[in-house]
This record gives C-alpha cells, sequence and structure tokens, in this order.
C-alpha cells in the first residue's frame, strides 16, 4: 500500500518535468498573460491613441475628423510658447539631474562611511521620496509663500532683508525655486543607487592602495570615481527620465506662470489639452516627448547590458 | 581619526541638506498646530500659541478630508491588490520556468516602467471616458496598477530568485502539485518581499497625483494629494492652518512606514532594479 503511494507520485511528478516543454510553456504564458493583457491594454493602447491623435484633425470635444498629416506639428512647432517650453525643459532637466548629482555623490560617500547615527542620517536623506510631489510641491509653495511662509519668517528672524519678499512672482527666482525642489526630492533614489555602487567596491582595493602609500584623496580619485562611474551613467540616465517628465512641482507650485516662464513641456501639453481644449497639439507635443522618453530608455538598456556584460567577464 | 571626531565631521557636512530636507516638515507641524489669526499677521513665530487642534477637527467635520482619505485609502488597496494579483504569477513564471521571449518581455516590462503616465495622458483620458470610468475610483486603480506593475514583477523576480528551487521540488517529489508548492512552500518563503512590494505599490498609489487629478472630475472622488492641491486653488485667501494639518496626516503614516522597509528597498534595488 505504502509503496503504491510513494511510487505514483514519483511518476506523475518526473512526468511533469519530462512533459513536453510546449505544455510547459504555454502555462508560463497563461501566468505572465494577465499582466501582459493589463499592461498592453491601460499602457498600449493610449500610445496608439495619442499617435493617432497627433495625425488626425481632432475636435475639441476629441472627434477624430480627417487625416491631418504633420499638420499638428507643425502648428505645435511654430507656437512661440512650445519653443519657449523647449528651452526651459532643456534648462530643468540639464539643472535638476546635474544639481542632483552634485549633492547625491558626497552625501553617498559620507553615508557609505561608518559613523554614529548612520542610520538616522540614512532616513533622514531618503525621507522626500516617502511624500507625495504633490504635497511637496504645496508646502513648499506656502514656505517660500511671500507673506505667511515660513522661509521669510526665519530669514527676517536672523535680520535678513527678507519681509515680504515674494518667491515666485518673479519668473527668473520661481524656476530656480522648482529647480531645488527638483533636486531635493531626486536626491534620496540618487544616493540609494549610488550606496547601492559603493557598497560593491571591495575593501580590498583600498588597503592595497593604502599600502601603496596612497592618500585618502587618492583613492577616492583612481578607486572610488571610476568604479562608482557605472552607477553614475545609470543615475543620471534614470534621473533624466524621471525629471523631463515631471508634473506636480511646476503645476502646483507656478502652473507654469508668470506668463509661461515657467513651462517645460509636459504642463504645456496638459494646458493644450485640458485647459484649451487643442487635442491635435497636445497629441504630437505627446508623441514628440514619447520618443524623447523611448530614446532614453534605449540608452538605458544600453547601460545596463553594457554593464550586464563586463560583469560576466 | 577617532570615531566620535568623524561623526561630527559627517553629521555637520550632512547638516545643511538635512536641515533642508526638515524644514518643510517642521513647517508643516507648526502651522498645523496654530490659529488661523496667527498665520495672517506681522509677528510670526515658528511656535503656535497653544497646543491647537482644532485644525484637524475643522478638516474633517466642516471640509469632509475623510473621503479624501477614504478614496485614496480605496484605491491604493485596490492597485496593491491587482498589481499583486498579476505580478506574482508573471514573476513566478519568469523565475521559474521557461517563458518564451523572455528578454523581450523584461526589457518590455522595463520600458513601461520608464514611461511616465503623464505624457499618455490625453489617451488615457480618452480611453476611460469611452469605458464611462471618469469619475471612477475602479479607473485610477487599472491605472495605477498598470503603471507600478513592472516594478512590482521586477523587485518580486529579484526575490523570488533567492528561494532555493530544491525546496518546491522536493515538495513536488512528494506528490505536491505546482499549484499547492507553490502556495504551501513558495509563497511563504518569499512573504517578506511579497509585503515589502505591496507597501512600496500602496506608497506610490497613494502619492500619485496626476493620473487622479485627471481621472477623477468630481470633487467628491478626489484623492487626498489632489484634494490638498486643490485647496491651495482658491483666489480667495488660501487656509494654509487647513491645507497643512491635511499634508501633515497625508504624509507621516505613509513617510513612517517607508523609512521601516526602506532597508529591503535598498536591497532589492541593488538586486534588480538597477542592475
Amino acid at each position: 500500500m505504502s509503496a503504491i503511494d510513494s511510487s505514483t507520485p514519483i511518476r506523475t511528478a518526473r512526468l511533469r518535468r519530462s512533459g513536453t516543454a510546449q505544455s510547459n510553456s504555454l502555462f508560463a504564458l497563461i501566468l505572465v498573460a494577465p499582466c501582459l493583457l493589463l499592461s498592453v491594454t491601460v499602457i498600449g493602447y493610449p500610445i496608439f491613441d495619442v499617435i493617432r491623435m497627433s495625425v488626425f484633425d481632432v475636435s475639441r470635444i476629441g472627434v477624430v475628423r480627417e487625416f491631418a498629416g504633420f499638420g499638428n506639428f507643425i502648428k505645435t512647432f511654430s507656437d512661440p510658447v512650445f519653443v519657449q517650453a523647449c528651452w526651459q525643459t532643456l534648462v530643468w532637466t540639464v539643472a535638476v539631474v546635474g544639481g542632483t548629482m552634485l549633492v547625491s555623490i558626497p552625501i553617498a560617500l559620507i553615508l557609505n562611511e561608518e559613523f554614529y547615527g548612520r542610520t538616522i542620517a540614512r532616513t533622514i536623506v531618503l525621507l522626500p521620496w516617502a511624500i507625495s510631489l504633490a504635497m511637496t510641491a504645496v508646502v513648499w509653495r506656502y514656505v517660500v509663500n511671500g507673506d505667511f511662509g515660513t522661509l521669510n519668517m526665519t530669514l527676517s528672524a536672523l535680520g535678513l532683508p527678507f519681509d515680504g519678499y515674494p518667491w515666485l512672482a518673479d519668473a527668473r527666482m520661481a524656476f530656480t525655486l522648482e529647480i531645488l525642489v527638483g533636486i531635493l526630492v531626486s536626491v534620496p533614489f540618487t544616493v540609494t543607487i549610488l550606496l547601492g555602487g559603493l557598497t560593491s567596491i571591495p575593501d580590498t582595493l583600498y588597503e592595497a592602495s593604502a599600502m601603496d602609500g596612497a592618500r585618502a584623496l587618492h583613492s577616492l580619485r583612481y578607486i572610488t570615481m571610476p568604479l562608482l562611474w557605472p552607477f553614475m551613467q545609470i543615475a543620471i540616465v534614470l534621473n533624466v527620465i524621471y525629471v523631463f517628465n515631471s508634473f506636480p512641482i511646476i503645476w502646483i507650485m507656478t502652473n507654469g506662470g508668470p506668463s509661461n516662464r515657467t513651462d517645460i513641456l509636459i504642463t504645456y501639453i496638459y494646458k493644450q489639452a485640458f485647459a484649451f481644449g487643442k487635442l491635435g497639439n497636445a497629441a504630437a507635443g505627446s508623441v514628440i516627448m514619447f520618443a524623447m522618453l523611448l530614446v532614453f530608455a534605449v540608452i538605458y538598456l544600453y547601460l545596463t547590458k553594457a554593464r550586464g556584460a563586463r560583469d560576466d567577464v | 581619526m577617532s570615531k566620535a571626531r568623524k561623526s561630527v565631521l559627517c553629521w555637520a557636512a550632512l547638516s545643511p541638506f538635512l536641515i533642508v530636507v526638515l524644514f518643510p516638515y517642521l513647517t508643516m507641524l507648526s502651522t498645523a498646530l496654530k490659529q488661523k489669526d496667527e498665520i495672517f499677521t506681522f509677528h510670526r513665530s515658528w511656535l503656535p500659541r497653544e497646543f491647537y487642534l482644532g485644525n484637524f477637527v475643522e478638516l474633517f467635520v466642516d471640509r469632509n478630508f475623510g473621503r479624501a482619505l477614504v478614496n485614496s485609502l480605496t484605491i491604493s488597496v485596490g492597485a496593491t491588490l491587482l498589481s499583486l494579483a498579476v505580478a506574482i504569477p508573471a514573476a513566478y513564471a519568469l523565475t521559474r520556468m521557461r517563458v518564451p521571449g523572455n528578454s523581450a518581455l523584461t526589457n518590455y516590462l522595463l520600458i513601461t516602467q520608464m514611461i511616465s503616465p503623464i505624457v499618455l495622458i490625453i489617451g488615457l483620458f480618452r480611453m476611460f471616458a469611452y469605458f464611462g470610468l471618469i469619475n471612477s475610483l475602479m479607473s485610477v486603480i487599472i491605472a495605477h496598477s498598470a503603471f507600478f506593475m513592472a516594478f512590482a514583477v521586477w523587485m518580486l523576480k529579484s526575490y523570488f530568485a533567492t528561494i532555493p528551487k530544491d525546496l518546491e521540488e522536493a515538495a513536488w517529489i512528494d506528490g505536491a502539485s505546482r499549484f499547492s508548492a507553490f502556495v504551501r512552500i513558495f509563497l511563504p518563503l518569499c512573504l517578506p518581499g511579497v509585503v515589502v512590494t505591496a507597501i512600496f505599490t500602496f506608497v506610490n498609489s497613494w502619492n500619485e497625483y496626476a493620473m487622479s487629478l485627471t481621472l477623477l472630475r468630481d470633487v467628491s472622488q478626489q484623492t487626498a494629494p489632489v484634494q490638498i492641491a486643490f485647496l491651495t486653488g482658491t483666489l480667495y485667501q488660501i487656509e494654509w492652518h487647513l491645507i497643512m494639518a491635511a499634508t501633515l496626516i497625508a504624509s507621516v503614516p505613509v513617510a513612517v512606514v517607508f523609512a521601516s522597509i526602506q532597508r529591503y528597498l535598498i536591497g532589492g534595488m541593488s538586486l534588480g532594479g538597477v542592475k
């Protein structure tokens, strides 16, 4: 009785494993299918729809009329506000990503050292990651409020002449502040990636270079930085992707104003679609942004692949 | 250099950034405990006059902020459950079986993770409008799941890969079906990974702004971040004391949960997310 009991399962288990590869991979596909279906419907269909709208004439309420070729694109490119938003997007992306790297590298290097209270310091550094960008933007809008904000309150208490200074009224100052907030919220993610990179550098390298008489600064220049570079590349590309189409900070702090001087592409597109009802223009803008995103994504895939290949060697 | 001296130096070097990080929290706390007349005055100070909790009462009783929190909670729980329901089988198949086109699929998921929903927001809006789901929490649940699922698959994959295959194979040999081996042996072992993924998806969904803003047009359907931003949009005097009380409620619990799982997040990222 017990012999039968134990032998049958073994046979079926073998059968199951030696069973045709086809049925096995069919089962695997069934497991993957819901995930793929959800993704293709909710992400794939809108991609198709936006591309279609970009080459058709679309009415205010979204009725797709006749084929328009590149009409929407030409209209979009000849809008001076669009061109201005393009430049501002470039400034925004370069400044936020560059600033984030400049701030994150020293922070990651410090957090990689052994010191008292490191866990607390790390938790505080990562804190902005946990908060909704929308709420961060709301709080900062209040902090820099000219009449009631806590920034001016603190600066005046320190004897500085900032009482009632309207930080967000001047476009240049407003954009600078938005860039600083953008840096603040990008640092946690970037530090996380860099810390991952720093812990992967073997201690033996530092010990060997110390034995050869290298000083800390030399080790930093010739060991840490070159080995951290692949992680920096990845952090840069991912940050470019996230910052390039970051919406809430600018939308909530200044809504692109004053007079479109803080608009970036994504806030421009959103206004075209949901404030002015120019769906064709908005779709053309979206397609342009989507194409740029794909380029960044391909660069990211290439970088990670290249790193994977090096790791294998 | 002694460790004590090094600690002082490290904290000193970090302090400018830490102050900037903590400044908004102090602002929230200080303002949320103030009464209205303390904010709109010339002689303001960090310390509230008294420990005043009336703003919270006003927020829930008069402004119905509770409903925004319930909406946010419904969406976040729904999106977490839906994305786990599709991500767990997919991640299992991708780590344990031969999936045709495995690498293409992984790359596809990676790219969808990078596409910001806001770029496709017009298409999303039109699609949900076609199904009559605008102003329905369901639309945001589905949209969040679709966009956050790739990260869930990615995290789960890196956890699943750490569970030795032998255990399940032993269970198969003992006569367990693939499904019962999965439920009784595999899932309990990777429960920590599933929990961390769930929390991260929850936090992402709780904090999301653009899709909730666009797909839920009705005030009664607004999520917490959208309602908070909405309150700053009045032309009349902005009620900062209420807004700061609301941001405090909507952000502190999430921040605490996030801080408690960040250790695992760093592990998961270095295992799979970035590599």
